[in-house]
């Protein structure tokens, strides 16, 4: 027999926002500002590539606005006294110095709210939820295909530890090689490349990510992004963190179904795991006034 | 202590573009290899080919290096009228690219243009290297440096040896041009005997 739970009278319920005011949340600033810096990026490759680099106006590579290219050139840098590994510069290791900034003040903030990669994620798999409400047919499908799929969600679990592998072997690999070794299959920097016509490994990681994408939320960013890897683990010393009221909470797990890193937040009482990007969609979604808030507090606590 | 969702977003934004936007301001940024943080063109260095990019023009090789820029050409076979100003990486193929170049200027252009040309001395069956008359800067291994500079700022020819991994030739010779007629890495021996000079 279900049991259900009485919320408290005293905890009422959020109101529900009208007209404008309803495009006033946080959920709409980091659309915003996602979208602001997908755009920044666009125009910067377009740019590359229409104006090129000849000439006194020389045009930089999107790549130069990597953050992962930061790491990946920082033993170099260190080690040489000033020298970067190849399609890195100065600004990837200032951006980087900013991203790992944002992973200790707020964890993986940047990932949630900044990564254009993951908002290119985010897009695929809200177009995905789209076609399974508006066509039949595609909503057979991916019924089908949960089914078929879900025992391998047992998977999942360690399929999370393949971003360490992957950041150990980027940097490790830059460091010992000198030159990028993670550049050809990452697929950012095919994205990036898409213009140039230049097929490499990457592509295809690009292509596979973006297809799971209709059926995981972010993949890349759950199983294989190396600066997520590292920003999560630089997080875990962060004061900022999501606290579940037990007392507030009606269990009614839509902060879990609405959780893209695929978090069991309806179970945890404070959300510090290195997975959460800080998108705080669970936050947006949970019905109950104060059954989840960002608290600032002391680490380990 | 609450934060709300909307200054946590805002204070994610400010943290974020405040660090990227205060190293701007500090002048700690650069987009593109050609400029260095200040802003300044970057040039290939005379000393270390490793500098050399893929970006940088046939003019700037040429001046840099020394080399004519007709010679260029016509060791790589290419285009007689091609352009100064052209990159390097404009005209990659399978006879050209930024690694041959590098070798190129490593093993030829030093030795194609000796002040003297003496009697070439034989170091073994295979190899020979013709010895040029340099002047080198006091204690600093450069591309003309002699084994007999070397000598001269204290180091002993077993250590020098030991370094190379093979009997030192005569002390006239140039240590840039015993490495590349020997196959090897001139960076590597550079930076070993300048440690042992420095001690």
């Amino acid at each position: 027999m279900a049991v259900y739970k009485i919320p408290n009278p005293e905890k009422r319920m959020l109101p529900r926002a009208h007209y404008w005011k309803a495009y006033i949340n946080h959920r709409v600033l980091r659309r915003v500002i996602q979208i602001g810096v997908l755009a920044f990026i666009v125009f910067i490759a377009a740019q590359h590539v229409i104006v090129g680099e000849d000439g006194a106006a020389a045009t930089a590579s999107a790549e130069a606005f990597c953050p992962f290219g930061g790491l990946e050139t920082l033993f170099k840098y260190i080690s040489t006294d000033g020298s970067f590994v190849s399609h890195t510069h100065l600004s990837n290791l200032v951006l980087f110095a900013a991203v790992m900034a944002v992973a200790f003040f707020f964890r993986s903030a940047f990932c949630g709210w900044i990564c254009p990669l993951g908002f290119i994620q985010d897009l695929f798999s809200n177009l995905g939820k789209v076609l399974q409400k508006r066509v039949p047919g595609v909503r057979r499908m991916f019924a089908s295909l949960k089914q078929r799929g879900a025992r391998l969600a047992v998977l999942d679990r360690y399929l999370r530890y393949l971003k360490y592998l992957v950041l150990v072997w980027a940097v490790g690999g830059s460091a010992y090689f000198g030159f990028m070794v993670f550049r050809d299959v990452d697929p950012w920097s095919a994205l990036l490349s898409v213009a140039e016509f230049s097929f490499t490994p990457g592509v295809v990681v690009l292509l596979v990510t973006l297809v799971a994408s209709f059926f995981i939320e972010r993949p890349w960013c759950r199983y294989a992004c190396p600066l997520g890897a590292v920003s999560g683990l630089v997080g875990k010393f962060s004061p900022t963190y999501l606290k579940r009221d037990a007392d507030t909470c009606i269990s009614c797990k839509l902060c879990t179904k609405a959780c893209p890193m695929g978090l069991k937040v309806d179970t945890m009482n404070t959300i510090k795991s290195v997975d959460c990007v800080s998108c705080l969609e669970c936050v947006s979604v949970c019905p109950r006034e104060g059954a989840l808030q960002v608290k600032f507090g002391v680490p380990f606590n | 202590m609450r934060i709300h969702p909307m200054i946590y977003g805002g204070l994610v934004v400010l943290v974020f573009f405040g660090i990227i936007f205060g190293f701007q301001a500090a002048g700690v940024w650069s987009v593109s290899g050609k400029n260095d943080a200040t802003g300044k063109a970057i040039q290939p260095s005379a000393n270390d080919v490793e500098t050399i990019k893929g970006w940088m023009t046939l003019e700037q090789i040429t001046s840099v290096y020394q080399v004519s820029l007709q010679d260029l050409l016509a060791t790589f076979d290419l285009p007689a009228d091609t352009a100064p100003d052209t990159a390097i990486k404009d005209l990659e193929s399978d006879t050209f690219d930024t690694t041959l170049l590098k070798e190129w200027l490593t093993g030829g252009s030093e030795t194609e243009v000796p002040i003297e040309t003496p009697q070439p001395i034989t170091i073994d069956s295979q190899v020979t290297v013709v010895p040029t008359e340099h002047t080198a800067p006091d204690r600093k291994v450069t591309g003309s440096t002699t084994f007999q500079n070397l000598i001269d700022w204290g180091l002993e020819k077993k250590v020098i040896e030991q370094i190379l991994g093979a009997q030192m030739p005569d002390a006239a010779t140039v240590v840039k041009d015993f490495a590349t007629a020997q196959g090897l890495e001139f960076s590597i021996i550079k930076t070993r005997l300048q440690a042992e000079v420095d001690q």
